[in-house]
């Protein structure tokens, strides 16, 4: 296969709870773009209609489209809702409950009606079975293949259709798993079978029998799906190659995903922080803090020097949305490499109460898409923070997303007088600036959880803001932490849609070798990393890229012995040797200093995991150019009365477009109002348009 | 409305980001993996009459220690407080728990004016003292636990005290890494003063006190409202341990009575037993915190943890008693009695709200340290704790496999326990039939099974829950109890606290205690029961006997007939907490 694409239609394809965004580039190299309801009950439904209307409006034959990159919370839904596939896991004898005892920590305090998450695998279908080895990859007790195969019959009767394996220490002897896998896969051809030594082969047995139960769990549903609208896009005559983005912000085809599922879990999230930081690369800003708010949850991430600061693990399908390190145990734990993101729970549909106390609360519960805001008149009468920035002229009082959806403010307003206004004894306006002021002090904490906890001062950076609702509050937000420039991109509502358009095809893998650097073992770190290169390129090569096309780096998991901060860094050079491994300590040590603030007293250092990236360069078309006459362009300038609280008051400002701003700053205050959102600039600040259509909004400090 | 409720969640969620960056710095800079791993932190902003306004994340146990500690330096010192202070001290008979904890204080100047002082207690790996680790359940007197630090300042006006240091260096096993995890709070306490300067830009010192009070009164308000949801009366329940680690034969009481008059509560520990020559002593701010916690617990809203919450709460405890020792009474180990003086607390808030608490738990962490040599002669200290398990509610079923909920920590990989220590675990699993049989199951006990490859190690282990076991509710059975084991070539029992040689190739195994059960046994779905019995959480011989439910292979289903001529006829048992 070619590696060039040749210039017709690219799509990405982003599912939200309420609508699905897709952009597309076309192949004159400017962006268009498209929202249509989402379809819950079969999400390839409305992606296939809205790349089929697209087509018949534009006069665009089936043939045009050239690629589709997806992101689908559809794995994550199905471990919210404990959808998935039923799944059984094989264990060592001894440890039949790792699983379920998780690390043991609750997330949070003085809550006697915490439930833990019930384990995706019931004890009924967890099969220990006898075999042993030990930290340093010995088998001390053979495994019996014989054993296992009452327990295919037992699987077969119980109707299992997807198995995961997990014994200790395969990270380091994966042969039990081996053989094991290889029988299920005889004998049950038609059952998923994960291995954790495929999936994850890292130390750490609660954290890779997670992953790869939850692999196991979601992959045959996410196979089933891509085929589906695989299916559906052929009889249309559709027949692009489908990618799928990745929690990490790089894509594989939709064959490995399927395989491979635990890697797209919050693929949507990461596609916007993905389009961030190429923005960023393309306006010369290094350090950027994303603001992406929708309608339940505001997610920040940071791009530092032009990197995505990366994590490690993550918990998916937790109820909590205070995502600290500080607060874990809510969840399914993933170890899979993914952008660092931080989600809180105040979005645009986000309750506001008074507590019996007197104490207004924003959030976490959530008015949703159904029955949505007050507003949108579906039966919710509780204020919502989008009902807030309606009462206080923020955004648009007829309709939202470009007409295709009706608001009523009244409704907000009643809302807001009733729940709020009335039994504190606030004005109406003092009432909503209130909830919009909390919603923002809400969302400080999501940023500082991801900044303050990696050593970052937040004030160091400029933000980014996108999402139906992150410009309403980005100059707020900016305010309180410091930050004195906001930048809004073109289309912030499908801003995730267009990010996944610029990823790059990446394949990862990695391995735990633990030992100390000074008496590793040079040459069988090197045919570990040999080993990863190889099972990388094959699986890119069986994508049908060209050898020619890929580039690999690697990278180390180092931490000074003892402790257990380990960090990812570079690792320097193709070949391992002494020199190269001095110079990942380095690394180590700077990037240590930067986030803990000291040297450790000791040259003693572990290597815990090597790592493997395989970056496939196809010579694609990103595109940053938007289609003007997306956007409703209103010839006259209106003004309207806006609320910025008791300092500044009720100000008359203007109701500008995009392409009112020129490059001179004015002051604010001004509402810009677009397609999907609303922008605004609050009376101490300025706003203009950079050579690139991105809204600056710099805030006056003094 | 005399306050704007806007400012106070403002102000409310300020100083909660302050507090909390508090312990996100010392988990970051911190040296020792109990405060970067297991996070053995708490922190809090107190005003300047030492009330706490905001406790930090942390831990639960620590909540009411906060203002006894302020008290304690406000005597020490009075007025001679100066920008550029710090205060430390850790001595449990002036103003600390345990000397492990040491407390740390940084006052926060506007001008010449003090706003209140930025907080952060931490645990730390060593004080010193007569056993490794500083928390030996076989002390006798506070002079073996280690290092006393009374009141004293670290810094004064800025000027680090250098003697200072150079004694807690030279008192200690690890004196790098205690300095350095010193230090760490030392910069918690720095972002302290930062943060709060930063609010006092936004909204003046007098409108940030005004709202001290708010939020204290907001506080007290919760309070008394859930207060005056628990009927007026007089709750008792006794509560005990199995022995004080030294004289093994004698169980020790932790008594409660729970007076409660309107929206006022006053909890009262008289009865309980005199103070014990073990280390289980615990201090008066201890115990308040365990009262607090449990008090805490059965609010439903998620009110500031400040001292107005305290404000309606009073705790009584006779002097030299077990929760109000007298020097030199020992008290290293004195989380065990805080985890009974819950389970006390519990026990008798079930007679006045029965649907709001749960039935005992595990009773807490079983801790034990393995200190000797590998196979080639390297000294290694290993230590880890093992839970638990929560009891069942009304309606609320036990949870198998679970931290305590006043000691939230995390379990050790066995992967990198045999990767870091001559150790091989041979079993962590639950235990069938473990859990307090009710209409509500209390949840499975943990076996933890260890075996020694190193040449030789003494093993010091403390657990508790052997034979008072804990207690079922309205009906539930208790869960069932804990115990050790040694493998010598045959498994033997071992007592519940001990020290002993450990020698290649021996093993030994820990049972946590189960949860109690919460109702009647006989009126659990049948179908719930299928279920355990299907998992293997339940033994089909347990299902016949304590819940009356006949569940026969295969595939698993209930002999709907075997069960109700299985259930007719059988007598309830007593409601109440079960007897141990």
């Amino acid at each position: 296969m070619e590696t060039q694409i040749p210039r017709q239609f690219r799509v990405g394809v982003d599912i939200g709870g309420t609508f699905t965004d897709l952009a597309f580039l076309r192949p004159d190299g400017k962006l268009d773009k498209k929202k249509v309801p989402s379809t819950p009950t079969d999400y390839s439904r409305a992606i296939v209609e809205g790349i089929s209307d697209y087509c018949s409006e534009k006069g665009i034959p089936a043939t045009g489209i050239a690629e589709i990159v997806h992101a689908t919370t559809l794995a994550t839904n199905a471990i919210l809702e404990r959808k998935g596939t039923r799944t059984a896991l094989i264990t060592t004898e001894g440890f039949r409950d790792v699983l379920e005892l998780r690390r043991i920590r609750i997330p949070l305090s003085y809550d006697l009606d915490w439930e833990k998450p019930v384990p995706l695998v019931e004890r009924a279908l967890r099969f220990p079975v006898s075999e042993r080895v030990d930290a340093l990859g010995n088998v001390l007790v053979q495994i019996e293949l014989d054993s296992i195969e009452p327990i295919i019959s037992e699987m077969t009767s119980e109707e299992v259709e997807a198995v995961a394996v997990c014994f200790l220490h395969s990270y380091r002897q994966p042969l039990h798993e081996r053989q094991v896998g290889e029988v299920l896969r005889r004998e049950m051809p038609h059952v998923h079978v994960s291995l954790s030594c495929e999936v994850l082969p890292e130390i750490l047995e609660f954290e890779r029998t997670s992953t790869t139960v939850v692999n196991a769990y979601v992959a045959p549903l996410i196979s089933r799906y891509l085929e589906t609208l695989r299916a559906k896009l052929e009889e249309i005559n559709i027949r692009p190659p489908i990618l799928v983005m990745q929690s990490n912000g790089s894509l594989i085809s939709a064959e490995s995903a399927a395989e491979r599922a635990v890697t797209i879990i919050e693929s949507g999230p990461a596609a916007g922080v993905v389009a961030a930081a190429r923005l960023a690369k393309d306006s010369s800003c290094s350090n950027v803090i994303t603001l992406d708010m929708g309608g339940t949850t505001t997610k920040a991430s940071i791009i530092e020097r032009g990197e995505i600061l990366r994590a490690g693990e993550y918990e998916v399908g937790s109820p909590i949305s205070i995502s600290s390190r500080l607060v874990r145990g809510s969840g399914y734990i993933l170890r899979i490499p993914i952008i660092d993101i931080s989600e809180v729970g105040a979005g645009g549909g986000s309750l506001a109460t008074l507590d019996a106390g007197g104490a207004m609360r924003v959030g976490p519960r959530s008015a949703g898409a159904h029955p949505g805001p007050a507003c949108y008149g579906q039966g919710n009468d509780l204020p919502t923070v989008t009902d807030a920035n309606l009462v206080l002229g923020y955004i648009n009082t007829h309709s939202l997303a470009g007409g295709a959806l009706r608001v009523n403010p009244d409704l907000s307003e009643a809302a807001i007088k009733e729940k709020i206004a009335d039994p504190s004894g606030l004005s109406v306006l003092d009432a909503a600036y209130g909830v919009h002021a909390i919603a923002n002090s809400n969302m400080v904490r999501a940023i500082k959880s991801v900044s303050v906890e990696r050593g970052r001062d937040p004030a160091n950076f400029i933000m980014m803001a996108f999402g139906g609702a992150g410009p309403i509050h980005a100059a707020g937000v900016a305010r309180v932490l410091g930050i004195r420039r906001v930048l809004i991109p073109p289309s912030p509502g499908v801003f995730s849609a267009f990010g996944l358009l610029r990823g790059e095809v990446e394949h990862h893998s990695a391995r735990t070798v633990l030992t100390h650097t000074r008496d590793a073992n040079l040459v069988e770190i090197q045919s570990r990393f040999d080993e990863m290169r190889e099972i990388l390129t094959s699986r890119i090569l069986g994508e049908g890229f060209a050898a020619s096309a890929i580039s690999t780096s690697s990278f180390v998991d180092l931490r000074y012995q003892g402790q257990s901060s380990e960090i990812t860094v570079p690792f320097p050079a193709s070949q391992v040797t002494t020199e190269a491994l001095r110079i990942a300590e380095e690394f180590f040590e700077e990037e240590f200093v930067r986030t803990y603030g000291y040297r450790g007293d000791t040259k003693d250092f572990e290597l815990v995991n090597i790592r493997m990236v395989i970056t496939v360069s196809r010579s694609v078309e990103h595109g940053s150019e938007w289609l003007s006459e997306s956007d409703e362009v209103s010839a006259k300038p209106l003004k309207r009365d806006v609320y910025f609280g008791a300092d500044f008051g009720l100000l008359p400002s203007d109701v500008l477009t995009r392409h009112c701003l020129e490059s001179q700053p004015r002051s604010g205050p001004a509402v810009i109002q677009e397609y999907d959102t609303t922008i605004v600039v609050p009376p101490d600040c300025s706003v203009f348009l950079d050579g690139r259509e991105n809204i600056i909004i710099d805030l006056d400090f003094s | 409305m005399s306050f704007d409720p806007v400012r106070l969640e403002l102000v409310k969620n300020g100083i909660g980001s302050v507090v909390d960056e508090m312990v996100l710095t010392v988990v970051r800079v911190a040296y020792s993996s109990i405060m970067k791993d297991t996070m053995d932190i708490s922190s809090a902003f107190c005003d300047r009459e030492g009330r706490m306004i905001q406790q930090g994340l942390s831990l639960p146990l620590h909540l009411g220690s906060f203002p006894d500690a302020m008290d304690a330096v406000r005597a020490e010192f009075g007025d001679r407080i100066a920008p550029g202070d710090v205060i430390i001290l850790n001595d449990p008979y002036h103003g600390g728990m345990h000397l492990p904890d040491i407390f740390m204080f940084q006052p926060i100047f506007a001008d010449d004016h003090l706003l209140g002082y930025g907080v952060v207690v931490a645990h730390h790996n060593s004080v010193g003292g007569r056993v490794p680790g500083s928390s030996a359940a076989d002390s006798t007197e506070i002079f073996q636990e280690g290092l006393r630090i009374p009141v004293v300042k670290l810094y004064e006006g800025g000027v680090f005290n250098e003697t200072l240091q150079k004694i807690i260096g030279l008192n200690v096993r690890i004196p790098d890494v205690v300095l350095g995890d010193l230090q760490a709070q030392v910069s918690a306490c720095r972002i302290a003063e930062r943060g709060m300067l930063e609010l006092i830009g936004r909204y003046g010192v007098s409108e940030l006190e005004r709202y001290f009070e708010e939020l204290l009164d907001y506080s007290e308000r919760e309070a008394r409202r859930a207060i005056r949801s628990i009927p007026n009366g007089t709750y008792r329940f006794t509560d005990f341990l199995d022995d004080d680690g030294i004289n093994m034969d004698q169980p020790v009481n932790v008594c409660v009575s729970i007076r409660v008059e309107g929206d006022e509560v006053t909890v009262d520990f008289d009865g309980t037993s005199p103070q014990v020559r073990g280390a289980i002593n615990s201090t008066l701010s201890f115990a308040k915190s365990a009262v607090y916690f449990s008090i805490r617990s059965i609010m439903d809203s998620d009110v500031p943890n400040n001292s107005g919450f305290m404000r309606p709460i009073h705790v009584v405890a006779p002097p030299g008693c077990l929760v109000n020792p007298q020097p030199p009474a020992a008290c290293a180990a004195r989380g065990v009695s805080g985890f009974r003086v819950i389970d006390a607390m519990f026990g008798a808030l079930a007679q006045a709200v029965p649907e709001a608490v749960r039935a005992a738990g595990e009773g807490g962490t079983t801790s034990y340290s393995i200190g000797g040599y590998d196979s080639e002669g390297r000294f290694v200290l290993f230590r880890e704790a093992v839970m638990g398990a929560w009891g069942a509610g009304c309606n609320r079923e036990g949870i198998d496999g679970v931290a305590n909920p006043a000691a939230n920590i995390s379990n050790a990989p066995v992967e990198l326990v045999e990767n870091q220590a001559p150790i091989r675990v041979e079993r962590y699993e639950l235990v069938p039939d473990s859990g307090g049989p009710g209409k509500w199951r209390g949840g499975l006990s943990v076996e933890r099974q260890l075996r020694f490859l190193g040449k030789e190690a003494t093993l010091q282990l403390r657990s508790d829950r052997r034979r008072h076991r804990p207690y079922g509710l309205a009906g539930g059975g208790p869960g069932a109890p804990s115990d050790n084991f040694l493998d010598d070539g045959g498994w033997g029992n071992l007592p519940t606290k001990f020290t002993m040689p450990l020698k290649n190739g021996q093993a030994f195994r820990h049972t946590t205690a189960g949860g109690g059960g919460y109702g009647n046994p006989l009126e659990r779905d049948p179908n719930l029961v299928l279920a355990d019995v299907r998992n293997g959480k339940v033994s089909p011989e347990s299902a016949k006997k304590d819940y009356g439910v006949c569940a026969e292979p295969t595939p698993w289903r209930v002999n709907v007939q075997a069960t109700a001529s299985l259930r007719a006829g059988r007598s309830s048992p007593e409601p109440g907490p079960s007897t141990f």
